[in-house]
């Protein structure tokens, strides 16, 4: 994992706006493993920087990973039901961090049980995720969701955060 | 490094002081009180003896999966898939939390729970409600109860249910650790099981029978039999070691029937022969056969489809048990409506197949011989690393990559091999990685595997094997291209 991270880390800089580095895992103590290497190819096909953290990933290890790679999104994932209570305190964990403009994705099987997806997506948007995905969606539609919304919160920063952003002025 | 050797007493003791120290219910465990309290079990509620009586009856249990975070809510899931889904028998599914030993999220989990009043855990943490907790389970069903989880360290978890009156335990050291644990090396896993093992010989050595299965499935994701049946053969033979006499052996429903039945067959006569030759001849073998453990259709009339075909298939293989889906599977923990609806639809289905004979034993023949040489060549690479030990030559064979799961979490599984459906629907092999499958064999999965490019007018590629792996969930067995 370090070495992914800083191999990612020399490069993230440069290729930002072109290739951004997303974060990858399934939180908490879930070890479904299978649709984290699918996505793992998926966004790479897709032209995503991914730093996947695999499996059993803790909201700090997410954090981390985010903070090291200069990522613009955290692509959470969760599969076994408890989601609801892994995820809580995700974004106020965020901003503490000083992660403050890092896009929040949800998506899996996130509570125990069957429950209309609208109920599921709304208590995970209060949770602050931006965006929550059923485990059945379309993986392209998602990717285009990630394009879009990484363009819409991190063009118009140029040069206002922090070193890291200062070398992705030429896109603007 | 790890040994297939019997834990002697001594050092089981010292081991064991250790492990009942990391909960505070663990203290609550006596061995001699749990021996007086297994022996006032009636017959009907034995795991191993409800087993052997299948085999003998040449009968297919039916079994869910089931588990809450609250006692009562338990008890009340598990009568109510004994009344209204007619179980043969019972499972207690583990939350996740208790698997990896974090015990107080588990406690945090309780208690959400119940502010919540429903259960926000995936299963039932047994450790916290400790020996009388779980007793008063025990006591609540007239049916045989099972462990079922995915712990690789499972001694605390053993220690409790089996002194509260579970009479069967789930799991292994390579099937619990690999599919489900990311960083915990396969000798400590190994180990940690060989205690579980112990354990349940020291049951064994007071009279008292608990059945053993290892889990079959590992990541129920293209598992080419092979695999799954040379790692229940090895953690078959660990637990003979240690003492343990009934063992169901498992098997994950993989889509194509003629190899899902061979499959099972192959698993049945190898195991008999390799614990046979290895000395033992006082075990009690069985099998189970795990309806489709991969991605369910989200449409509940088509998962109840998917359920039906495994039901058949479990009834034509012949396993003593099946472990039956819920049409709500490809949303994660069924209600119990849900999960009982899945049990009458197995028992239907099995109801109605289980007086013919569709395959006489020549139509298995080929992919019989050819899965039994292909576990062949895994086993005797095993032992060969393990210089004839298994324990060893797991160990060994794991940092090879002579042994390799598809799709694992594990850092100590290469997750090399590729493996996709051939034509048929077969599971057949792309890549090997380092397995240890001869050429001739190989070259035979090629072949397969090239019918199935033509038939699409594509090249072998990882494609085929993501969409395979969404294929069931999208309405067919083949990934085919749109």
């Amino acid at each position: 994992m370090t070495d992914a991270i800083e191999k990612n880390h020399n490069t993230a800089k440069a290729e930002n706006l072109e290739k951004p580095t997303i974060i990858l895992g399934v939180i908490g103590a879930d070890c479904h493993s299978v649709g984290n290497k699918i996505l793992e190819l998926f966004f790479t096909s897709e032209g995503f920087k991914v730093v996947n953290l695999g499996v059993m990933v803790s909201q700090q290890e997410f954090i981390n990973a985010a903070i090291e790679t200069n990522a613009r999104a955290i692509l959470v994932s969760s599969l076994y039901g408890h989601g609801e209570i892994d995820c809580q305190g995700f974004r106020d964990l965020c901003l503490e961090k000083g992660l403050d403009r890092i896009i929040l994705y949800a998506g899996g099987n996130l509570v125990v049980g069957k429950t209309p997806f609208e109920v599921v997506e709304k208590k995970f948007k209060q949770m602050g995720f931006d965006r929550v995905f059923p485990p059945d969606v379309d993986l392209k539609k998602v990717a285009e969701l990630l394009r879009q919304d990484i363009r819409e919160r991190f063009s118009q920063e140029a040069g206002d955060s922090g070193a890291a952003d200062s070398t992705v002025r030429t896109r603007n | 490094m790890v040994k297939n050797e019997k834990i002697d007493l001594k050092e089981f003791y010292e081991i064991r002081k250790e492990v009942l120290q990391t909960w505070p219910t663990g203290l609550k465990v006596s061995l001699d009180e749990a021996f007086r309290y297994h022996r006032t079990i009636p017959e009907e509620r034995r795991f191993a003896l409800v087993m052997k009586k299948a085999k003998e009856k040449r009968l297919t249990l039916l079994q869910p999966r089931a588990g809450v975070a609250l006692i009562e809510d338990h008890i009340k899931l598990l009568r109510y898939l004994e009344t209204e889904g007619q179980a043969d028998l019972l499972p207690t599914t583990i939350d996740a939390y208790t698997r990896q030993n974090r015990y107080e999220e588990a406690e945090k989990g309780i208690e959400k729970s119940k502010q919540a009043g429903t259960s926000l855990l995936n299963g039932f943490p047994a450790v916290n409600h400790g020996v009388d907790g779980c007793r008063r389970v025990v006591e609540s069903v007239s049916k045989p109860l099972q462990v079922r989880h995915g712990t690789p360290d499972a001694r605390l978890l053993a220690e409790i249910t089996l002194a509260a009156g579970f009479t069967s335990f789930e799991g292994g050291g390579i099937s619990y650790n690999i599919p489900y644990a990311k960083r915990v090396p396969v000798e400590k896993s190994i180990r940690d099981w060989q205690y579980v093992d112990r354990l349940v010989g020291l049951y064994e050595e007071n009279g008292i029978r608990i059945n053993r299965e290892p889990f079959g499935p590992l990541t129920g994701t293209l598992v080419p039999p092979c695999i799954s049946i040379a790692i229940g053969i090895i953690e078959g033979l660990l637990a003979l070691k240690q003492g343990v006499r009934s063992i169901t052996l498992g098997y994950g429903q993989g889509g194509n029937i003629i190899q899902d039945v061979a499959a099972v067959t192959a698993l049945r006569e190898l195991a008999e022969e390799y614990f046979h030759q290895e000395g033992y001849d006082d075990f009690e073998l069985t099998t189970v056969f795990h309806q489709w453990m991969g991605g369910f259709p989200e449409d509940e009339a088509k998962a109840f489809s998917v359920i039906a075909l495994g039901a058949i298939v479990a009834k034509f293989s012949g396993a003593e048990k099946v472990i039956v889906k819920s049409p709500h599977e490809a949303m994660g923990i069924p209600t119990r409506e849900a999960n009982a609806q899945g049990l009458r639809a197995t028992r239907q289905a099995i109801n109605m197949v289980e007086d013919q004979v569709i395959f006489k034993p020549e139509d298995l023949d080929e992919e019989v011989m050819l899965i039994k040489a292909e576990v062949r060549s895994l086993l005797n690479k095993v032992y060969e690393v393990g210089a004839g030990d298994v324990a060893a030559g797991t160990v060994a064979a794991f940092e090879a990559g002579f042994l390799d799961v598809p799709f694992a979490p594990s850092v100590y599984n290469h997750g090399k091999i590729i493996p996709m459906r051939d034509n048929e629907g077969f599971i057949r092999i792309f890549n090997k990685g380092n397995l240890p499958l001869p050429d001739e064999i190989m070259a035979y999965h090629y072949q397969k595997l090239q019918e199935r490019a033509r038939a699409e007018g594509r090249a072998i590629s990882f494609e085929m094997v993501t969409d395979d792996i969404y294929a069931i969930s999208k309405g067919k067995l083949v990934g085919r291209p749109k």
